[in-house]
């Protein structure tokens, strides 16, 4: 009996902790917003009547790769707590797909104002002032099986900076270990936005991320990978999706 | 007070007339004939629009006499020198061409049929089948299509072409063009200077930035190359370009020996070229200045160093010359706007596409970031817009009446499209896109390098820019920078001592 009312309210917390985060969740395709500043420009996208954050400009090698104009952009994040920054509603994390085709509608490039300020950057709009370029902590010391995921945009096989550099790693992993095997596996994805809609990766991609990851493992002088891609696209969670846009590079030594 | 003020303009006027007069009087162009058997000195001077362009022999003076660089491999009479002369910077001015047309009458092996011409079907006399080298100094690129694989297979393509206007025939001509025996297309390019190319082969990374695919490697040595060598990058490495150059510019029938190469690949590997003084500024590399300027630098300096930074930048310091005279003044001015002045970069593909965002408030060294060659240390093609529509230079940067051809790309629906123009794109020249086979890359050329600048008019890869002023007045306009007519004097006088 005791176990049941314990399980029931497990339940109900898992189902209001889901809706929680839910209900924080914001997914949605819209045209970008810059807002230029006195130093760099800040990145925006309005949903459902709100402004929200996106990021600000930064480098290459930063997490946070904006938007552009000229596109619409999916917005997947989840509202952060405090104060608005550029006159947008925080989102963190948040990842950003630029969609293909060209949208010339998407075209808004707001002055500076006084009293709207980017966050500090790394990097300024002129020269970088940083000595050391590296970006990235080195990873911790790996060993044994070991997977990599590299994670894309949405309907996009473009490795940007940083899945080029999780490549680069599991190659060097792979040879540093003489890997037995190699398996890449390649995955598509859906994502559920706000308003209820599905947005689904275009059939074919899954296969085209894993063969091109295999291509870049072989030419980067990896042996014995294999290469596997799932047909159907992952359903969507509403939370997790962006996640779910990858490949994996599973190591064994 | 108006009578002075006229008073010290003539004055002034006279002092620059005698000065431009003593210069025109020793002006020194020296055009090499290939097997004409000349010793090159380790240094070396040769006039320049706005000066003196100074060329380095790092190893020593040169014998050309049977030096396969100075000497015809081919049918045709040409050497490599004959598009890189030393007077030009290692390449050649549409100046300097229509010159050599004057004293030979059109009989040099530069003129050739294949390539010096604007087809090879068009009667070689007339000038006005030159006409695309007379006045833009560009020489004609045909390029297989589709694109090649090594061993010779088709590569898969991402959009049809069309020839939508042909004024020099032939992309249309039923012998040489689209529809020929072997599917052609001509591009009309400028040659790149062949010196201080340890610069431009530097860099390279197995995998690119750009697009996140594999680099090109050396076929030798299997190691990733710079991808920066050529306008669309399609020669890996110095070696396969000179084999290229031989086969395609000169007309070989038979490959040259390995020795030849080897030769070729030493002379271009220790030729320094930068300009070394100005007209009314004298000397650029007096102890003290810059440390970035003339040839010697170019010699000492470390290949592959990211300049874009505050500390080190692009082309070195240029403070020593702060509030000196008016001309150092200026230069000094022009790099801080080359390193300093933001703007909005906006729309250029392989830029703004590959995660920096659009737009991106940055400045030219964003971009322009290899310590003192200032090409992109990644490799580099971007499309600028100076070969697609709406952006391209015909006909606000090359005013007169356009003889570039125009191709339609169509990209395939299932193909990503170009970032910024969408599935159909107008264009006088593909780019990349003729080798690799992709919409994205269509319009975006290899960036090339800064120095030597003065000597070698005219720029872009298409020649559509008479004078460094027009260079800057494209950027001006393209990324709406919105320069003062100070700021662009300034830019010019850096360009031009570099």
């Amino acid at each position: 009996m005791q176990w049941r009312r314990l399980r029931r309210s497990w339940c109900s917390y898992l189902f209001l902790a889901g809706a929680l985060a839910l209900a924080q969740q914001r997914s949605f395709v819209s045209c970008p917003i810059v807002r230029d500043t006195k130093t760099v420009p800040c990145f925006l996208a309005e949903y459902d009547g709100e402004l929200y954050y996106l990021g600000i400009q930064q480098d290459i090698t930063s997490e946070f790769h904006p938007p552009q104009l000229k596109h619409e952009v999916l917005v997947e994040g989840r509202i952060a707590e405090g104060p608005r920054v550029c006159g947008g509603v925080p989102l963190q994390p948040v990842s950003i797909s630029v969609l293909k085709e060209v949208n010339l509608a998407c075209n808004t490039l707001l002055p500076a104002e006084p009293g709207i300020e980017a966050p500090a950057a790394l990097r300024g709009a002129g020269p970088s002032s940083r000595r050391s370029e590296g970006g990235r902590a080195s990873r911790e010391t790996l060993s044994g099986r070991h997977e990599f995921e590299v994670l894309y945009a949405f309907n996009d096989d473009y490795l940007e900076y940083a899945s080029n550099l999780v490549v680069t790693e599991a190659a060097a992993y792979a040879k540093q270990v003489r890997a037995s095997k190699v398996n890449i596996a390649g995955y598509r994805a859906t994502t559920l936005l706000s308003n209820g809609d599905r947005l689904v990766e275009k059939a074919g991609l899954a296969e085209k991320r894993a063969q091109n990851v295999a291509t870049l493992l072989r030419g980067l002088g990896v042996s014995g990978v294999s290469v596997e891609w799932k047909t159907e696209a992952v359903p969507a969670d509403g939370r997790t999706d962006a996640s779910r846009r990858r490949v994996t590079i599973l190591v064994t030594p | 007070m108006r009578r002075l003020g006229l008073i010290i303009s003539v004055f002034v006027f006279g002092i620059a007339l005698t000065l431009s007069a003593q210069y025109q009087s020793s002006f020194k162009l020296t055009w090499i004939e290939p097997g004409s058997g000349q010793i090159l000195p380790e240094v070396d001077s040769f006039d320049s629009v706005e000066g003196t362009l100074g060329v380095l022999n790092a190893s020593g003076p040169v014998n050309t006499d049977n030096h396969p660089f100075f000497t015809p491999l081919g049918t045709n009479g040409r050497a490599c020198v004959n598009c890189h002369q030393p007077t030009y910077a290692m390449s050649v001015s549409a100046a300097g061409l229509r010159e050599r047309w004057r004293l030979t009458e059109g009989k040099d092996p530069v003129f050739a049929a294949f390539d010096g011409s604007n087809c090879p079907g068009l009667a070689q006399d007339k000038e006005s089948s030159h006409s695309l080298l007379l006045k833009r100094g560009l020489f004609r690129i045909p390029l297989p299509w589709p694109p090649r694989n090594p061993d010779g297979s088709p590569k898969p393509v991402e959009f049809t072409i069309e020839v939508v206007r042909d004024p020099a025939g032939c992309n249309i001509s039923p012998e040489y063009g689209l529809k020929s025996a072997q599917p052609t297309i001509s591009v009309y390019r400028r040659p790149r200077p062949a010196a201080n190319l340890k610069y431009v082969i530097s860099g390279g990374q197995p995998i690119v930035l750009k697009t996140g695919t594999l680099a090109d490697v050396d076929p030798e040595t299997g190691k990733p190359v710079s991808m920066n060598l050529m306008s669309d990058a399609r020669e890996p490495t110095l070696k396969t370009q000179a084999l290229s150059a031989i086969m395609g510019h000169e007309q070989a029938r038979l490959a040259p020996s390995a020795q030849q190469i080897e030769k070729i690949i030493e002379f271009e590997s220790q030729v320094f070229a930068a300009q070394a003084a100005h007209i009314f500024g004298g000397s650029l590399v007096d102890p003290g200045g810059p440390a970035g300027l003339g040839p010697v630098a170019l010699r000492d300096h470390r290949a592959g160093v990211l300049g874009d930074n505050d500390y080190d930048p692009v082309f070195g310091s240029f403070d020593a010359w702060k509030g000196t005279d008016y001309y150092r003044s200026s230069v000094a001015r022009g790099a801080d706007i080359f390193m300093f002045r933001q703007f909005w970069l906006r729309d250029a593909a392989h830029i703004n596409s590959i995660g920096l965002g659009n737009p991106l408030k940055r400045t030219c060294a964003t971009c322009h970031n290899a310590q003192m060659s200032g090409q992109d240390l990644s490799a580099g093609w971007v499309d600028v817009g100076t070969t697609n529509y709406p952006t391209w230079t015909e006909p606000a940067t090359w005013a007169e009446s356009s003889e570039l051809p125009v191709f339609k790309i169509t990209c395939a629906r299932d193909a990503d499209p170009h970032p910024y123009l969408g599935r159909i794109i107008y264009t006088t020249d593909p780019g990349r896109a003729l080798i690799s086979g992709r919409c994205v890359d269509v319009g975006s050329i290899v960036m090339q390098q800064f120095r030597g600048l003065s000597a070698r008019a005219p720029y872009f890869a298409n020649g559509s820019a008479k004078t460094l002023r027009e260079v800057v007045d494209f950027y001006d306009r393209r990324f709406d920078m919105k320069l003062t007519d100070q700021e662009k004097e300034d830019l010019i006088n850096f360009l031009g001592s570099l």
